[in-house]
């Protein structure tokens, strides 16, 4: 008997477990052998934010599946691997997964320059690889025929931001800025260069230290050239609250957009008044978020609610959890349509994905196309407006 | 544009300077230099915002809360790093055993407070971000009163010039009958206190977080290098002409370029001259 | 310190004992070999990384020891030059489409230049503002990586070099790393068992005695950088070919820490040590999965407690022989008769003249114009009160100090002042007021390092052991023995010198000096805390060094003893001539009587 968590079995309202049909009964070739997910995982260190939400939600879909009698009777086995953000322990893990503790496919890394360092050598291996990092350069159906991403990249990111600063809020002049670590530099170029592109007029663009106490001159300058948006690339939440609080001196109501971070709950006491929080807008995802009547889409909403006392939704981002419950799935899923956890086998499966509903989005994976979320489904949030981990749309998406 | 640069130059610039003046004050008591004195300022910020924002203690408690707290930061290096190597032959080992406790000290709150920067606690409301603001005045305030009062301590009271005393000249002074432990301990509260009141005064600009620890201990020791071993004075001089360096470099050519030009300008300015720009040459050594 | 099997060696009489002596010493680097070349067939590819990664680290770590351990540079921030190796190599890979060996090779002259850059504020600053400098370059490096995208790819990156089968493997790479390794080790053992291995030491431990003895601290050192810089970047290569793809963000403080950490645990000046160091530190974290969080914080904590309890380190604990107990009673009889072994006759030679020189510190005349003559063959005796300016007279001599005014000649040549690492060619060799030695090194060491610039090897023939670093290690030893026996400290020659008492300091100090064939000897205070009988043997053997033909300046203030041995006496006052000649002359001089010998 095959369970696991699926976004189907939710709109049937309620009880998480459900049951599908199984296929032909075929022959235990391993049928007491768990299955092995590795799960590396930045749970402490800097950056470790991602990666807490996403444990949840992956402890979570494990122990569901495992409840119900596992996967054709194979319990999952978990091995997590905390990496501190440093691709050297990553690299060092990812090779002790292979080689040492026999894993069958693996999520993560959680941060980029673990996941450049690690991707090669997975490929080497062959090892079925899913991770939510955002480099473009990371997937490359050809190169490494065994990495799948869940989660958009960086370009699709980029995409959503600037169509919503160049066709809803109609700027032709914006500000394009980054703090000076490795992804705010590249975030920051990659950027520019598409808003020029685009036509738009880019007054401004700057790298700004996360520690700089100051930010007053960045921003003047952006005003003295005009800037009617200001996009930025930085997971420095201290810094963004800096700008906040720099345009509420400057009695400028120039909207913020960009990258997710500046939508953490923390910065909620770095403002100096709450106020300053408004008009900032942060990539999003539909599925988590609540619409103009303030409801979560449905499969969402039953998530939640079956969650509750559970998971803790509070204190970090919806979309790392159940982004999370859709891996351990989709692992799942491989595993029971193909009845084995040999490699190909896996990445062969996956490379049938086509408009698979996880709670995150309708997941397609083809053999050239590894990046599987769909790019209709990025929204931008308001980033002040979270409530359960998940965040209201900005103004001018329909419903 | 100018006016906002200097003011948060001269702001960062007395942090820095506050926290040159106390590694002086720990070399002065013990001729060590010590890796712990960005520590004791980021830990200024910590316990500032451990009391004040998540325990609640009204301000005009939580200050002097986490003076203290600071202060016997200082007394535990002086105990734990200091001390026992001062009697080595060995003359290094302190930079070893400081720098070893220093990073305790630092991967201790990055785990048990946090990762990220924490808000500190507006402390008077005064201002409301521009150049006027509390936190670029309260920075340069503290200093003023810091040094000031170093100065009057070391020149006209009697447990002053007993801290030179034991500095200058460590047997003549025993033979005189000072208690040179209990004053090298009195010291290093002292160089704790400095530091944390910088780092408190600090704290709005900079927020309570643990990696200021390596910040200040690289920024503050500059004015050190640029004023001179001991010169608390020539480490004010350095520490504002630091800040106002900064912030004009992070304005004209980003942050990134900003601390290469930072670092780069430092080292060539301590290879021309070795003992600061108001230093004065060392003792034979033969 | 470990040192050369010869020292302990030469001291044994049968054959046998030999052998075992030196398979005991041998054994901990066979047990390595052993376990390195067995570890392929027995553990999976997890086991190849790591072991990679350990021998990686080890190439970086084995240069590094010989600035930090070796010459006791506090080069905290060396993952500046881990990472514009592992750059250098990477980007001349992937954007230029160079062999990987080739890359590593640029890398190391990248490397070994960027060392001396990093390493050049160690000649001009004290320990503390070096270490800061060294962390202002790992800034500088990372920011500049991070910054140059068009070159470095700036946050996302480079791939890492690519190596050709059979090194295309996991274990095939570790079969690399380890001859990298094993190079890294021969040759820094090379380097620690040399006479520039030796002068390190002595500059860390007793700079001034290494710069009297002819050690150029500028070009040993800057050497020393050159090299280590080489190893380090190469290891970045190595590095980056591990990793597969390098960021700025692998770089971290934290490797920095993890390197400098290795070396104190292993201990100072010893090889074994920071190898076992680095290979604890770098196995360490995949057994403590549930402290990675904390590893940082446990790692200084190690330090720390390293400093506190056991400077000396993994070394120190492997260090059986200096366990065995010094018998109380030891007399020092010196044998002044094999004294001709040493010093050939030396016919009539030059003297050395100071005309008129004045030095003031400060505002007080230490010296105020003096004149003085020490002339071959003769015990020149200069005594005075305390603060009368002896020693300071005996540092303008050696070049120390440079006098204001006034004149240094040897014979009619004027001497260069403030240079006193010239003084050792001109066989000039001294003494201090407080022995200057190398506590963890053996009493044959610290002598070997008096005859320094004996030797005709250069550094690169010393990394290679080429034959003429054999045998400048053969005449040194010789040498160094022969000098001991003189002293009478042969029985002594493989201890610990720090376990020596002050007196046996002393006599050392002067074997030491006897290793250059001095032609003149500046002896400061050698009869200080040394006992009566002590003191009849020391002026003893003064005299029949001064046979011999060579010039003695004897500063002292043991009355006794300056009359007994000088030839002439010159005493001093407030930094001037009070009196000079003969000892009856002085004896008899009145002011003298009454300034400064009473009665």
């Amino acid at each position: 008997m095959v369970s696991f968590v699926t976004r189907r079995d939710f709109t049937r309202g309620g009880v998480a477990l459900g049951i599908a049909a199984t296929a032909l009964p075929r022959p235990a070739i391993s049928a007491n052998d768990p299955i092995r997910i590795g799960w590396l995982a930045a749970l402490t260190g800097p950056s470790s934010t991602p990666a807490i939400g996403f444990d949840r939600g992956v402890r979570y879909a494990v122990q569901q599946i495992n409840a119900a009698g596992g996967v054709k009777g194979r319990m999952i086995e978990l091995v997590t691997r905390d990496t501190q953000g440093d691709p050297t322990k990553a690299v060092n893990a990812t090779q002790e997964m292979i080689s040492r503790q026999g894993v069958h496919a693996i999520w993560g890394p959680t941060n980029s320059g673990e996941s450049l360092a690690v991707t090669p050598i997975m490929a080497r291996f062959k090892m079925p690889n899913m991770h939510p990092c955002v480099v473009d350069s990371l997937i490359d159906a050809v190169k490494y025929p065994n990495a799948f991403r869940l989660a958009p990249s960086n370009g699709q990111w980029d995409d959503a931001v600037r169509s919503y600063c160049l066709n809803i809020v109609k700027a032709k002049k914006v500000a394009v800025i980054g703090d000076t670590t490795g992804y705010g530099v590249s975030a920051v170029n990659a950027s520019v260069a598409a808003f020029r592109k685009d036509g738009a007029d880019v007054v401004y663009q700057a790298q700004i230290d996360a520690t700089q106490p100051d930010v007053m001159p960045d921003m003047l300058r952006m005003k003295n050239g005009g800037a009617e948006a200001i996009v930025v690339w930085s997971v420095s939440a201290a810094m963004e609250a800096r700008l906040f609080n720099a345009r509420d001196t400057l009695h400028w109501d120039v909207p913020f957009v960009g990258h997710p971070a500046m939508g953490t709950g923390d910065i909620k006491g770095l403002v100096s008044k709450p106020a300053n929080w408004d008009k900032v807008y942060i990539i999003g995802y539909r599925s988590c978020s609540f619409d103009a009547s303030g409801k979560l889409p449905d499969h969402t909403q039953a998530f939640v609610d079956s969650v509750k006392g559970k998971i803790e939704l509070a204190d970090t981002s919806l979309w790392w959890v159940v982004s999370g419950v859709d891996v351990i799935n989709l692992v799942a899923k491989a595993v029971a349509e193909t009845g084995s956890t040999a490699s190909p086998d896996i990445i062969g499966y996956w490379n049938t994905v086509k408009d698979y509903p996880g709670l995150f989005g309708d997941f397609t994976f083809t053999p050239q196309q590894h990046n599987g979320y769909p790019t209709s489904e990025v929204v931008m949030s308001k980033a002040n407006s979270a409530h359960m981990g998940a965040f209201e749309l900005a103004p001018g998406y329909a419903s | 544009m100018l006016p906002n640069i200097i003011a948060a130059g001269l702001a960062i610039g007395a942090v820095y300077a506050l926290i040159g003046v106390t590694y002086n004050v720990m070399f002065s008591a013990s001729r060590v230099m010590s890796f712990t004195a960005g520590q004791l300022g980021m830990a200024g910020g910590v316990l500032g915002a451990l009391f004040i924002t998540r325990l609640g203690v009204p301000a005009i408690i939580g200050f002097p809360l986490a003076l203290g707290g600071c202060a016997l930061l200082g007394v535990v290096t002086e105990i734990v790093a200091v001390r026992p190597v001062l009697s080595s032959l060995e003359k290094h080992l302190y930079v070893l055993s400081t720098l070893a406790f220093a990073l305790m000290i630092q991967q201790f709150t990055a785990i048990e407070w946090s990762t990220e920067p924490q808000p500190f606690p507006r402390l008077f409301g005064l201002g409301n971000g521009g150049v006027a603001d509390e936190k670029f005045w309260l920075p340069v305030i503290a200093c003023a009163v810091s040094v000031g009062g170093l100065e009057f301590l070391y020149r006209h009271t009697l447990v002053g010039r007993a801290f030179l005393a034991i500095a200058e000249d460590n047997f003549a002074a025993r033979a005189l009958g000072l208690p040179e432990r209990n004053l090298r301990m009195a010291s290093f509260a002292l160089a704790g206190a400095i530091g944390g009141l910088a780092g408190f005064s600090a704290g709005e600009l900079l927020l309570a977080f643990f990696a200021n620890g390596a910040l200040l201990n690289f920024y503050g020791f500059v004015p050190v290098a640029l004023g001179g071993l001991g010169n608390n004075r020539g480490a004010v001089i350095g520490g504002l002409g630091l800040g106002l360096f900064q912030q004009a470099a992070n304005f004209i050519v980003g942050g990134v370029f900003a601390s290469v030009a930072v670092f780069a300008v430092f080292i060539i300015v301590l290879l021309a001259a070795p003992q600061g720009l108001f230093g004065v040459p060392p003792a034979r050594r033969v | 310190m470990m040192s050369a099997a010869r020292q302990d060696v030469a001291a044994l009489p049968d054959a046998m004992a030999r052998g075992l002596v030196l398979l005991g010493r041998a054994l901990p680097w066979v047990a390595l070999l052993a376990v390195a070349i067995t570890l392929p067939f027995v553990a999976n590819n997890y086991w190849a990384v790591i072991a990679s990664r350990a021998a990686i680290y080890w190439v970086l770590v084995a240069g590094l020891n010989l600035v930090v351990g070796f010459a006791g540079q506090l080069a905290i921030g060396y993952v500046a030059l881990l990472t514009l190796g592992a750059y250098t190599s990477s980007v001349l890979v992937a954007r230029l489409g160079l062999d990987p060996f080739v890359s590593f090779a640029a890398a190391g002259a990248v490397g070994a230049i960027a060392g001396v850059v990093v390493g050049l504020p160690a000649l001009r600053l004290r320990t503390f503002y070096f270490a800061m400098t060294t962390l202002g370059f790992a800034t500088i490096v990372t920011q500049v990586a991070l910054a140059w995208q068009s070159v470095t790819g700036g946050g996302v990156g480079v791939a890492g070099p690519v190596m050709p089968a059979p090194f295309d493997t996991p274990w095939g790479f570790y079969v690399f790393c380890l001859v990298c390794a094993a190079l890294s080790t021969w040759v820094t053992m090379n380097v620690a068992r040399s006479r520039f291995g030796r002068a390190l030491v002595a500059l860390r431990d007793a700079e001034v005695a290494a710069e009297a003895n002819g050690v150029s601290k500028p070009a040993l050192l800057l050497s020393v950088f050159l090299l280590s810089g080489g190893s380090a970047a190469v290891a970045g290569g190595l590095f980056a070919t591990l990793q597969s793809y390098i960021t700025p963000d692998a770089f971290t403080f934290d490797l920095s820490v993890l390197f400098f950490i290795a070396i104190l645990i292993g201990g100072r000046g010893s090889i074994l040590g920071p190898l076992l160091g680095t290979i604890l530190l770098t196995v360490l974290p995949e057994f403590a999965a549930p402290l990675v969080a904390w590893s940082t914080f446990l790692y200084a904590a190690l330090l720390l407690a390293i400093v506190l309890l056991m400077p000396g380190g993994i070394a120190d604990l492997l260090d059986f022989r200096n366990r065995t107990a010094l018998a109380d009673d030891r007399a020092i009889l010196p044998r002044p008769a094999l004294l001709s072994a040493m010093l050939d006759h030396i016919a009539a030679r030059d003297s050395i003249m100071l005309r008129g020189v004045v030095l003031s510190f400060g505002g007080v005349r230490a010296i105020d114009g003096l004149d003085l003559d020490i002339r071959p063959g003769e015990v020149h005796g200069l005594i005075g009160p305390n603060g009368s300016g002896k020693t300071t007279t005996l540092n303008v001599i050696s070049g120390f100090n440079a006098p204001e005014a006034g004149t240094v000649l040897l014979g009619t040549a004027p001497m260069r002042a403030g240079t006193p690492w010239t003084r050792a060619a001109h066989g000039i060799a001294r003494t201090f007021q407080t022995p200057r030695s190398i506590g963890e090194a053996s009493v044959l060491e610290n002598v070997m390092v008096g005859g320094t610039i004996a030797g005709r090897g250069t550094l690169l023939e010393s990394l290679f052991t080429l034959p003429r670093h054999r045998t400048d290690e053969r005449l040194l030893t010789e040498r160094g023995m022969q000098a001991l026996r003189i002293v009478g400290l042969d029985a002594l020659a493989g201890v610990r010198a720090d376990r020596l008492q002050h007196s046996e300091l002393r006599f050392m100090e002067i074997a030491r000096a006897l290793m250059l064939h001095p032609a003149f000897l500046l002896l400061d205070e050698p009869a200080a805390g040394l006992s009566a009988e002590e003191i009849r043997r020391l002026g003893e053997l003064i005299v029949q060094i001064s046979r011999r033909g060579t010039g003695i300046l004897l500063v002292e203030h043991h009355a006794d003893l300056i009359f007994d041995i000088c030839d002439r006496i010159t005493v001093l006052n407030l930094g001037r001539q009070l009196a000079a000649g003969t000892p009856a002359q002085i004896r008899a001089h009145k002011e003298v009587v009454s300034a400064y010998l009473g009665g």
